[in-house]
């Protein structure tokens, strides 16, 4: 199940996260949850894999601004980095950076 | 719900973003939610009358926030609801500055305190602006008014003590010439068209804007590179005439990078001294305070600091330019005029063109003219005792001592004390003098008149007054200005005008008195028009009293 302290230990900063949410624990944990629902990360891979970095970047902005929301740290450094590449649709492999995501993104979701 | 509070709808797309934002604002806020950009649109629309706040994301699917932001200030029924802006892109911040966004909260949220309290400040804020609305502007072009917006420049300062800014003052080329020619609700209406256009480039310059008066307005905006361009702006597609032929020509002056530590007012005073500088030219219609302003500036404040010592110290000299009647066989002295002198122990002779305006423009005026007329009258009195000559003098009357209730009394009272008649000081009001408050003046030259002070009215043509007005003010005399003078003698030899002045002079039943007049052929052209009175260097320069003497004997 995913917790306060499950989070802490997989690295996110929680206390900033719970300060967005006044300090309600039941909706921080909640909102991570929805986040690991909706996984927009494949869309994001799959538009990357179509060479389509206009879409590419609007899924990675909107994903980052979520994560950074959630003050998921391990995942926001990922994403900001891919962000800021597909911002100026720089054309290079981002196969290492997908891999990262998704090691992290599988850390996180196994806490549940 | 709560009936009572305060509507907030949050335009954003990601749930997660959405939720944060509800759980910091539910307390205090009844909130509304659009994860679309019709959405929101179609909320706005049913919305529109309650919502105090719009939270916009600005990817949104569909819409993009910066079109939502785009049809919302272009919307009259809802541009007046502030929109705080939620992004994480430096670049789109000053973008939505530029659409009208009141302020911005970056992605991640900074610590949800911070949240509240900029939600707060912006609702406050627009509350506050629409009850303090109806004082904070002004009535005509409803701009800000000067006090409000010099609070809102202090506010400026604080908020980006480190950007670049310029204090811009801007005049319409002209403005007293066209309300003249088309009437006042014209001109009114040329100022309210031009002040539409000034508010709606605010933005793109990041500025406010202020109506001074008149034809002038004062802007603070972030430094701007290209004034020309600016000028185009403000200026494209609106014409001084009614037949839409005439464009408006704006003119600036500009005090840029402004230095924040200088007082407000003084900033400005650097946009309008530059602004003065090339009023009504042709040619310039900007031009940047400078060194040289800058010197100008400082020079002027000397001469502010040192103006009571001159007056206790008796620096100020009248010196006298006589007046001869042409009429006759030989010229013959009439009267003379009393003009002012600065005999600086530091500076030296200081002209009466730099120090006059000066004084006018900072209160100073009134002292100065009163020392005059005492000069005057006492130098009267040593002529009729020394020599027995009797020649009045005339001196200038500022608009401002017009407007001094112990006037009247305070010249008669000179008069009596050098033992002289009210007839013998010979008062001479401007012409553009009398271009407002008009009944206030004709009664104070009334009272003037029945008191036995002659009046001749000074610089005429120049300024601005009607012919009505004209023939309802008593006067004794009405003066050419010497430009009249000088031009029927240029090279076009066009006397048009003085004949037209000589005419209404005949039909008031006045003298004429030509200024400015350099030569023989001037002479004879004046008289051979008929025109009775002639003051110019033909006759003598204004001179000290010593050398006023010998015109005083030879009568």
């Amino acid at each position: 199940m995913l917790t306060i302290e499950n989070l802490r230990k997989y690295g996110a900063n929680v206390d900033e996260g719970l300060q967005r949410c006044v300090n309600n624990e039941q909706l921080y944990l909640t909102l991570v949850n929805r986040f690991l629902d909706q996984n927009a990360f494949p869309d994001l891979k799959t538009a990357i894999l179509d060479r389509d970095l206009e879409k590419a970047f609007h899924i990675s902005h909107s994903l980052k601004g979520v994560i950074g929301n959630l003050s998921l740290s391990p995942l926001y450094d990922i994403i900001y980095q891919m962000t800021e590449l597909l911002r100026n649709r720089t054309e290079m492999d981002y196969s290492d950076y997908i891999q990262r995501y998704e090691m992290s993104y599988s850390l996180l979701a196994a806490l549940r | 719900m709560d009936k009572n509070k305060r509507k907030i709808l949050i335009v954003e797309d990601e749930f997660v973003n959405r939720e944060i934002l509800k759980n910091i604002l539910k307390d205090d806020y009844e909130i509304f939610e659009a994860g679309d950009g019709e959405t929101a649109l179609e909320l706005l629309n049913s919305k529109k009358n309650s919502l105090s706040l719009i939270l916009l994301d600005l990817f949104l699917p569909k819409l993009s926030g910066l079109e939502i932001l785009n049809t919302i200030q272009s919307n009259t029924e809802l541009n007046n609801i502030p929109v705080i802006v939620l992004t994480s892109d430096k670049e789109l911040e000053v973008q939505c500055l530029q659409y009208g966004a009141s302020d911005f909260i970056s992605k991640p949220y900074p610590d949800s305190s911070i949240i509240k309290a900029r939600i707060n400040r912006v609702v406050e804020l627009f509350e506050d602006r629409q009850t303090i609305k109806s004082t904070e502007r002004d009535a005509l072009t409803r701009l800000y008014t000067k006090e409000y917006f010099y609070k809102y420049v202090a506010d400026e300062d604080k908020l980006n003590p480190n950007i670049n800014m310029d204090a811009i003052a801007v005049g319409i080329r002209s403005f007293h010439a066209i309300k003249e020619r088309f009437g006042s609700s014209f001109s009114d209406s040329l100022l309210i068209r031009f002040s539409k256009r000034i508010k709606k480039l605010m933005p793109n310059i990041f500025g406010m804007v202020c109506h001074l008066e008149a034809d002038t307005f004062i802007i603070y905006s972030r430094h701007v590179d290209d004034y020309e361009s600016l000028l185009k702006e403000l200026s494209i597609d609106i014409f001084v005439d009614k037949e839409k032929k005439t464009p408006i020509k704006v003119q600036m002056g500009i005090y840029q990078n402004v230095d924040k530590n200088i007082d407000i007012d003084v900033r400005f005073d650097r946009a309008k001294t530059a602004l003065n500088k090339i009023r009504d030219s042709v040619v310039k219609n900007y031009f940047i305070f400078d060194d040289k302003l800058k010197e100008k500036e400082l020079f002027e404040e000397e001469l502010i600091e040192s103006f009571q010592t001159a007056i206790d110290e008796k620096q100020f000299v009248a010196f006298y330019q006589p007046k001869f009647n042409i009429q006759g066989d030989t010229p013959k002295l009439v009267s003379a005029e009393a003009l002012v002198r600065w005999k600086h122990p530091q500076k030296g002779l200081i002209s009466p063109g730099i120090f006059i305006p000066l004084f006018e423009e900072k209160g100073l005026i009134q002292q100065l003219d009163l020392y005059v007329w005492k000069e005057a009258a006492s130098q009267m009195r040593k002529w009729q005792e020394k020599y027995h000559k009797h020649v009045p003098v005339s001196v200038n009357v500022s608009r401002i001592d017009l407007f001094d209730p112990t006037l009247v009394e305070t010249l008669l009272d000179i008069v009596k004390e050098n033992g002289l008649e009210s007839k013998d000081l010979l008062l001479e009001i401007t012409e553009s003098a009398c271009t407002s408050d008009v009944n206030a003046i004709i009664e104070k030259t009334s009272a003037l008149r029945e008191a036995g002070f002659k009046i001749e009215m000074d610089d005429f043509g120049t300024g601005y007054s009607s012919l009505s007005m004209i023939n309802k003010l008593p006067l004794d005399a009405l003066k050419i200005d010497m430009i009249f003078i000088r031009n029927a003698f240029s090279s076009e030899s066009d006397n048009k005008m003085i004949k037209i002045i000589i005419d209404i002079a005949s039909y008031l039943k006045v003298p004429t008195i030509a200024e400015g007049v350099e030569n023989k052929e001037q002479v004879a052209v004046l008289k051979e028009l008929g025109c009775e009175i002639i003051q110019g260097y033909y006759f003598s320069k204004p001179v000290p009293n010593e050398e006023f003497v010998p015109f005083l004997i030879a009568e």
